[in-house]
């Protein structure tokens, strides 16, 4: 996470990183409104931390009118997402939390889809052609190395895509049934209405 | 997915519980891990710690960590839907407006 991406550096990304976990974990956050940063890509960072079911695709046009690329949104959104989950799990169960590592020099690497699309599913550009798939599959598909961590995650904490499909499919713990009751639940007090 | 696969299981799961927290929903272990569920939601250290330690004591320390494993994803998916915009086909949006409302997500017709 704290490498070069497509078009951040590892330094930016770090940052962005630390900007989501202190969102996540402050126990007295500014609202959603505030902009702690005035910075397009942290102030994203600190909302999708912490109050992410109040972004709207309005709020999504603004910090594109004010300079942050489309494709820089979707790569915050990579990075919020990535780095949250094993925090979020570390203090669940009790662990220490893990920390960040220092971030690694280079450039941005450039790799993004080969050609973008703007879908009717979801605000943000994804790769080509759009809307064939599930919104949140094509989510972060215009930059292929974010995508591939957000489904590395979910095979690991969840289950793989191709095992959705089966009612039945268990963690060898919970049964399925089970995991969508812990699912629905979080998703609710986090009001995502998706 | 939860009435889906719960029908599926064959153990018929109540949605309710998914708007209210309260009860068990029909599950084994329904009431903790909706508690644990809640806990997580929350930044209260000392309520998740008893959520969890109630969990782990009804179903191991394996289920819970499971269970813990399911929230983090979800606290990932919902950054991704929330982040990205991202909605359901109109058709779809249909159908699943009677269980918003039941859920409270939306006013009902």
């Amino acid at each position: 996470m704290v490498a070069p991406g497509a078009r951040f550096t590892g330094a930016l990304r770090r940052e962005i990183a630390e900007v989501a976990i202190a969102a996540a974990l402050d126990p007295d956050p500014p609202p959603p409104w505030v902009r702690p940063y005035g910075d397009p890509a942290l102030d994203l960072a600190f909302r999708l931390g912490r109050h992410a079911g109040t972004i709207t695709e309005q709020w999504y046009e603004q910090l594109v009118t004010e300079g942050l690329h489309p494709l820089e949104w979707v790569e915050v959104v990579g990075v919020v997402i990535a780095v949250l989950p094993p925090v979020l799990f570390a203090r669940a169960v009790g662990a220490p939390l893990p920390q960040l590592p220092p971030a690694a020099d280079g450039p941005p690497h450039g790799r993004e889809a080969e050609e973008l699309a703007r879908p009717m599913l979801n605000f943000v550009p994804v790769a080509a052609p759009a809307d064939r798939t599930a919104s949140v599959v094509q989510a972060l598909s215009a930059l292929p190395d974010e995508w591939d961590n957000l489904w590395r995650l979910a095979q690991a904490q969840y289950m793989g895509d191709r095992d959705m499909d089966d009612p039945l499919w268990s963690r060898g713990t919970l049964s399925r049934p089970q995991m969508e009751l812990v699912a629905g639940r979080l998703s609710l007090i986090r009001e995502c209405f998706f | 997915m939860l009435s889906w696969s719960s029908h599926q299981d064959g153990t018929p799961a109540d949605i309710d519980a998914l708007a209210t927290g309260a009860g068990d929903a029909g599950l084994p272990h329904g009431a903790a891990l909706l508690a644990f569920a809640e806990a997580i939601a929350g930044w209260d250290d000392d309520a998740l710690a008893a959520a969890r330690a109630r969990l782990e004591d009804t179903a191991g320390e394996a289920f819970m960590i499971d269970a813990a494993a399911v929230a983090a994803n979800f606290e990932m998916m919902t950054r991704v839907a929330d982040g990205t915009g991202a909605r359901h086909p109109a058709e779809a949006l249909e159908a699943r407006r009677a269980l918003a409302a039941r859920l409270g997500m939306v006013e009902g017709p």
